[in-house]
């Protein structure tokens, strides 16, 4: 079991400025598309040093739509490092508020981080399946956006229920 | 011990980690749809797995608290060991235990984790070393438990009230002298008495009477006159005496020094603990907003009462107007001593005071002194009254004196044995009158 300390906000702050470089560095992105990218550094770092959890969740909102934008603006094929960028993604967001708890006097514990890190790691190989079916060239269709839509109603569907469960 | 079952009653926080995941993956789903590219399910995947993982896997906490203390009794200024002990009778991911303490009691540097993770069947000890800083009935046990599920987008709180009772004597100040009684009750006990009778402290020599016992003659005082000298002596009886608490008023100087009252309290029990193991019998009257009273009595049982009614004491804001008459009779046998401690502020108190006397009992004051709970101010204003009010305080107890009551005052650091070493000359010359 270890103590969350303040250290906890700076690998949090340096993983989301490393996110909001990547698709400018690799995808030259435009320059509205960079300054999507510092606007969610700086708040993440603001809902860090505040301490806000909205604002943290708008940063990482942000960080996403700059990935997105520099994917869709350059029309480029699709990214190999989607995975790897996702894993990063969601450890940045666990960083962020592994930080906010510590502020409040949070602590982090064995069994937590062992879980994020495996969340982590699962998700990267979900996201490469995902990636590996997106790459089969399939006929499209309005049969096959209507499966995609039912698919997201159900798991939206399924996250509903399971938060109702919980007193 | 006190056990109960801490399986209901948990109130329940979700943290706001989980929405925003929710709100992301769900927008990452929506927005894979919109753009027709699979990269923002990419990113929603993780989000959305944790949360999911999360809700399956969040369960409300099943555990059994104990509490326990290692007694239930203690002095000021002891330590007292408290044992929370925790049974999960289902796993707990993060268990964070927070004891809250009542007023006087402090919790001693103890060990720094007091987070466990616990599966099921698993029993921690949590042990807390706290300190009585002050005296007073308290009810320990109060437990804060927060419980987080395995991935933090949980927490459960419950608060355990167990209610262990624990009672803080009050510290005695060191004390060797007493204020001796004028006078004496009918019962052996340990104070010379100024009647002359049976006893073996000699008294004087007078001439004998028919009726003298033999072994009485002072046979060396009888051979240097013409006739036959006996002694007389003094027995040794107990005395009754009654410990005038006034309750009317506290002062504090600070909120961690002591208090006027708990002065007086720690005065009063070393008082009650000297004059009991005398064998005098002891009372107290208690008198503020709530009046309260034991009579005057004797042994082991009559300690214990009255320390248990000294720790009991509290101050209880009342504007009527109390006297003498309120007080049982019986209270305040005839010739008993009243010993009085108190800041001598209140006029009820004052006027009380002054009646006792009036009314011909032995009476004698220690005065917790004011004067060191209210500082001089900065201003020449502020020390003319200051000054002001000392010289009418040294005219109350001039009043007092006129009266024959021996007056002492009692500073906050000095030994209670040399301020009633005043009281003591001051009675030695004086004599009692009874109107």
């Amino acid at each position: 079991m270890q103590r969350l300390s303040r250290g906890w906000l700076v690998p949090g702050a340096l993983l989301a400025a490393g996110l909001a470089a990547y698709p400018a560095i690799t995808q030259q992105a435009a320059p509205l598309v960079v300054c999507l990218g510092g606007l969610a550094v700086a708040l993440f770092v603001a809902g860090q040093a505040l301490p806000l959890p909205s604002v943290l969740a708008w940063a990482l909102g942000l960080l996403a739509i700059e990935y997105l934008a520099a994917l869709q603006l350059r029309s480029a094929g699709l990214d190999l490092t989607a995975p790897a960028y996702a894993a990063a993604f969601f450890l940045c967001a666990e960083l962020g508020w592994l930080g906010l708890e510590a502020r409040r006097g949070g602590r982090l514990w064995s069994g937590r981080a062992v879980a994020v890190v495996s969340l982590a790691v699962a998700g990267a190989v979900l996201g490469a399946l995902v990636l590996l079916l997106a790459a089969v060239q399939m006929a499209g269709g309005a049969f096959l956006t209507g499966v995609g839509v039912a698919a997201a109603v159900a798991v939206a569907a399924c996250l509903a229920w399971l938060a109702r469960r919980q007193p | 011990m006190n056990a109960l079952p801490s399986s209901q009653g948990w109130a329940t926080t979700t943290s706001g980690r989980l929405s925003a995941y929710l709100g992301l993956g769900g927008a990452g789903l929506l927005a894979g749809l919109l753009l027709s590219r699979p990269e923002p399910v990419i990113l929603a995947v993780p989000l959305l797995l944790a949360a999911a993982l999360g809700l399956v896997l969040a369960r409300p906490p099943q555990l059994q608290v104990a509490v326990r203390l290692d007694r239930a009794r203690a002095l000021e200024g002891e330590e007292v060991e408290l044992e929370v002990e925790v049974r999960a009778l289902a796993p707990a991911a993060r268990l964070e235990l927070e004891v809250r303490l009542p007023t006087g009691l402090l919790e001693l540097a103890g060990p720094p984790e007091q987070v466990s993770t616990l599966a099921s069947g698993d029993v921690r000890l949590y042990r807390r070393r706290l300190l009585c800083s002050r005296w007073g009935g308290r009810l320990v046990g109060h437990v804060r438990i927060g419980v987080r599920d395995p991935l933090g987008f949980f927490t459960y709180r419950e608060e355990a009230r167990h209610e262990l009772p624990l009672r803080v004597y009050p510290r005695p100040e060191a004390l060797r002298r007493l204020v001796r009684p004028m006078e004496t009750q009918a019962f052996a006990g340990n104070e010379v008495s100024r009647r002359k009778g049976d006893g073996v402290e000699f008294a004087d020599i007078r001439p004998f009477v028919p009726g003298d016992r033999v072994r009485r003659i002072n046979w060396r005082s009888s051979a240097r006159r013409s006739g036959l000298y006996v002694n007389e002596m003094r027995p040794e009886q107990n005395a009754d005496v009654v410990v005038f608490l006034d309750t009317f008023t506290d002062l504090r100087r600070s909120p961690e020094g002591d208090s006027s009252l708990e002065l007086a309290v720690r005065a009063a029990a070393a008082l009650v603990d000297l004059y009991m193991h005398r064998r005098d019998r002891v009372g107290l009257v208690g008198f503020g907003g709530t009046l309260r009273w034991l009579r005057p009595a004797m042994g082991e049982r009559q300690l214990y009462r009255l320390v248990d009614a000294l720790i009991d004491t509290e101050v209880v804001l009342s504007y009527a107007w109390k006297g003498l008459e309120v007080i049982p009779s019986r209270t305040l046998p005839p010739k008993s001593l009243v010993v009085a401690l108190s800041p001598l502020l209140d006029d009820r108190t004052v006027g009380a005071l002054f009646d006792l006397r009036g009314r011909g009992y032995d009476l004698a004051v220690v005065e917790l002194t004011p004067l060191a709970f209210v500082l001089p101010g900065r201003r020449e204003t502020e020390k003319l009254a200051h000054r002001l009010w000392d010289m009418q305080r040294e005219a109350l107890r001039g009043r007092f004196l006129e009266m024959g009551v021996a007056v002492t005052t009692w500073r906050p650091g000095e030994p209670l044995d040399a301020s009633l070493a005043p009281v003591s000359t001051f009675r030695r010359a004086s004599r009692l009158v009874r109107p």
